[in-house]
């Protein structure tokens, strides 16, 4: 009887670190063999990695930032933005390709930056801050564009970044794969990514070892920022202009993303290799959907469940192994 | 005072791990008596208080309220019952207003299921009255002061019709005068027939109010005397017990010829330090003593940057020390071990290797140019201060959730042993943790000392600083009252200072 009770938490424990990766295989699995002819090939591998490149890009920096132990909610504002004004800079004020993007990317910086500063030196709520921030970004996008998407005078130069491909594989694939890795290393693999966890996991102690706590949370905005302004630029490219709310939709996307991540691997801790399988679900499940031509909001349907249940099984079968 | 005791305890016994709290405690309290309790931190004072309040079940022994015996499962129970503890810290929502406070847990009279404040007013008015609340009781409460918001505390407890009110250290932190208007209440409260337990440090208070009072010692009670029966003096012998004082087996010699490590002069912050001086040579173990609010965590505060002073200033290694956070205290090379271990040393869910790394994340770079964790690095240094300090941990990737209370404090302290700081404060370091792994951290420190580490410990634990500390200074009301030397470091002396300090100014 003592073994059963062993054996079952066993179960619930490996259920809780990698129950979201073998839903991805299982829900992987099925749609090979539902769809043998247009799931399982190369083409749509890469197709599947090709939408969740940004998803990963501004869910990755929004990693960083709930590690610190803060939420971004103004990322997907900053992306919108970051969009605009580098169609803009290009098309409008005539700016090479590679300064408007280091500008705008820059921008994204210093939005996190603000951001930073309001949640850690004017000890503002970082929701109540990032949403105020967001909604100043919102301003500032329709100020510089009057609301207007920017489609004329985007240069080829521009729309080969997203659209262009090295050796088959698509640009955004790669640029995602360099960036995830180099976030990952810093996370993972660097002293300041040590503070960076440490502040997260208790701010108290962190400045009692002598970490400059408000630094690192500053850090973690700024990453965040930079990756939301990537992301939008990258989504810019591929749309070859720049629409006030295109980026919108990728805050909710990369909160999905990051905590499903927190229910992979580790016991509910954000982390990046998390936050990729939490992309991968997603972009895994809406390319199923497609290719099975379910109507849209199936997409939503199926982000909104995934979450929920993802979250909720690592969370509950944590709490049974634990008992 | 009536000839049957409202509260009866018999034959109490209550432990938490390996450490016997309570050991076999009888205590009877009387209706309108003000019984007074005293005795070191850690003598099994609260653990009474807990488990008359239906927060910990006892282990065995009986629990009698007007002679019949009752099991408390709850707090809600012990407050049904008439029992109501008045903590320290008072435990009063800061946001609500002195009414919502008084109500809080307590039933509240309706119309139509919407709370009747004005009801409620005029039915708490003639109460608070009686207790002296001569404010408004709809000002919010964190515009009180200590003394109003335990007028406050105590109302509260009346509304809830408490016949024994209990209260810890109730005059910590008011002045003089707002004390005896407590001590009126208090004897006024007597009158009326409502008992009170009256927990505190300060023995000149419990000899004025009191007239009985009850010593616990390690989880016994040692006295229990009528006041006109009983001696400052006993009472101190009481608290302190006979023991033979242990002295530090290293100890230090002052040579007056070198500089100190730190020289502190006038340091002043607020009302918690009021100008304090003192040197710390290298190599020395300093034991910082006195109360619980005598100012000895604000002063240490101040020393790691923590929290910055109002005057004064500090020297450290010859050079001028005003740390404005702990980031630079720590790049002078000062490490602090906080006193609230789990709350402020320990990093939870993060593995004992990334917790011992965190002091010194910039050496651990695979180059000085290159920012790149030295993980393998970072896994010996790791398995050397675990083995140095006998971390009992199955690896360095195990969680530091999963180890005992004293393996997690030589984690705290562990993660500054790496770059060796010239100074490391402890605060309260064997606070939770048990005998054995207490002496290993005293071995530890002391073996710091000898290589030429200076340290300063704070403890409440009178016996603690005889054993590690070749000088102790004893702290009360923000000042350092008595400095102690070697053998004249005891037990008794430390308890003495402590207590004497207003009766010998006074």
């Amino acid at each position: 009887m003592a073994r059963r009770v062993s054996k079952n938490r066993i179960v619930l424990s490996l259920l809780a670190k990698y129950g979201t990766i073998f839903g991805l295989f299982i829900m992987a699995g099925i749609f090979s063999v539902l769809a043998p002819n247009a799931f399982p090939t190369f083409g749509n591998f890469l197709n599947v990695l090709n939408q969740a490149s940004l998803s990963m890009i501004i869910a990755g920096g929004l990693t960083v930032a709930v590690v610190v132990g803060e939420l971004d909610l103004s990322i997907g504002f900053a992306a919108s933005y970051a969009g605009v004004l580098v169609t803009g800079l290009i098309a409008n004020q005539g700016l090479p390709v590679l300064l408007a993007i280091v500008l705008v990317l820059g921008c994204g910086g210093l939005i996190g930056v603000v951001n930073g500063l309001i949640v850690t030196k004017v000890r503002v709520n970082s929701v109540i801050a990032t949403l105020g921030i967001g909604t100043i970004v919102v301003g500032l996008n329709f100020a510089y564009s009057t609301g207007a998407p920017i489609v004329a005078g985007v240069p080829d130069a521009f729309t080969q970044i997203a659209l262009g491909r090295i050796w088959g594989v698509p640009n955004d694939v790669l640029i995602t794969a360099v960036l995830v890795a180099g976030l990952w290393i810093l996370v993972e693999r660097t002293p300041v990514g040590q503070s960076i966890q440490a502040v997260g996991a208790n701010p108290v102690a962190a400045r009692l070892c002598g970490i400059r706590v408000d630094r690192i949370k500053i850090l973690g905005f700024t990453i965040a920022g930079v990756c939301a302004a990537l992301t939008g630029i990258l989504l810019a490219s591929s749309l070859g202009s720049g629409t006030t709310g295109a980026g919108d939709s990728y805050l909710l996307a990369a909160f999905a993303a990051v905590f499903l991540g927190s229910a992979t691997l580790r016991d509910g801790e954000f982390h990046i290799l998390g936050t990729c399988i939490g992309v991968l679900i997603i972009a895994v499940g809406f390319n199923g959907l497609a290719i099975f031509g379910a109507a849209t909001f199936y997409q939503y349907l199926f982000q909104g469940v995934i979450l929920i249940l993802a979250v909720g099984l690592s969370s509950l079968s944590r709490y049974f192994a634990e008992k | 005072m009536s000839d049957a005791p409202f509260v009866s305890v018999r034959g109490l016994q209550k432990h938490f791990g390996g450490i016997q709290a309570l050991k076999g405690v009888d205590l009877d309290i009387f209706p309108g008596e003000v019984h007074g309790l005293v005795g070191a931190n850690g003598a099994g004072k609260s653990t009474l208080i807990k488990v008359l309040a239906g927060v910990e079940r006892p282990d065995s022994g009986s629990l009698l309220i007007d002679g019949v015996e009752v099991q408390l499962s709850g707090s809600q129970q012990a407050a049904d019952l008439g029992l109501s503890f008045i903590h320290q810290e008072l435990n009063l929502v800061p946001c609500w207003n002195a009414l919502e406070n008084i109500m809080l847990g307590a039933p509240k009279r309706t119309h139509l299921g919407v709370i009747d404040w004005q009801a409620i007013r005029n039915q708490v008015q003639p109460v608070a009255d009686k207790v002296g609340i001569h404010f408004p009781l709809n000002v919010p409460i964190a515009r009180l002061s200590p003394a109003e918001k335990w007028l406050i505390s105590i109302c509260r407890a009346l509304v809830r019709k408490a016949r024994l009110i209990s209260m810890d250290e109730p005059t910590a932190s008011l002045s003089i005068r707002e004390s005896e208007n407590l001590f009126r209440i208090v004897r006024a409260l007597a009158g009326e027939g409502v008992a009170v337990l009256y927990v505190s440090h300060r023995l000149d208070e419990l000899m004025a109010l009191c007239p009985r009072v009850t010593a616990f010692r390690d989880g016994r009670r040692v006295m229990h005397s009528e006041r006109n029966a009983l001696t400052r003096k006993q009472l101190l012998e009481a608290i302190v017990g006979g023991e033979a004082p242990v002295s530090a087996n290293n100890p230090i010699q002052y040579d007056n010829l070198r500089p100190p490590l730190l020289r502190v002069s006038g340091l002043v912050s607020g009302n918690s330090i009021r100008g304090v001086s003192f040197d710390l040579q290298q190599g020395e173990v300093l034991g910082l003593a006195g109360l619980v609010g005598s100012g000895r965590t604000e002063l240490v505060r101040v020393i790691f940057g923590a929290d910055q002073p109002d005057s004064g200033t500090m020297m450290f290694a010859d050079r001028a020390y005003a740390p404005r956070s702990p980031a630079d205290a720590v790049n002078f090379g000062v490490g602090l071990v906080p006193e609230e271990r789990r709350a402020e040393g320990l990093f939870t869910g993060k593995s004992l290797a990334f917790n011992l790394a965190l002091a010194n994340l910039r050496d651990l770079r695979i180059k000085p140019w290159l920012p790149l964790l030295d993980v393998r690095r970072r896994a010996d240094i790791a398995r050397e201060i675990g083995s140095r300090l006998q971390v009992k941990a199955s690896s360095i990737g195990t969680i530091v959730d999963r180890l005992s209370g004293g393996n997690q404090q030589k984690v705290v302290i562990g993660k500054w042993l790496v770059r060796t700081p010239k100074l490391l404060i402890l605060d309260e370091p064997s606070r939770g943790v048990d005998v054995g792994a207490r002496g290993e951290i005293h071995r530890i420190i002391r073996e710091l000392a000898v290589q030429g580490m200076s340290v300063i410990v704070i403890s409440s634990e009178s016996e603690e600083l005889p054993a590690l500390c070749d000088r102790v200074l004893v702290m009360a009301e923000g000042k350092i009252v008595r400095e102690l030397r070697g053998s004249t470091i005891t037990r008794d002396a430390i308890v003495h200072a402590s207590y004497h300090h207003n009766a010998s100014a006074a």
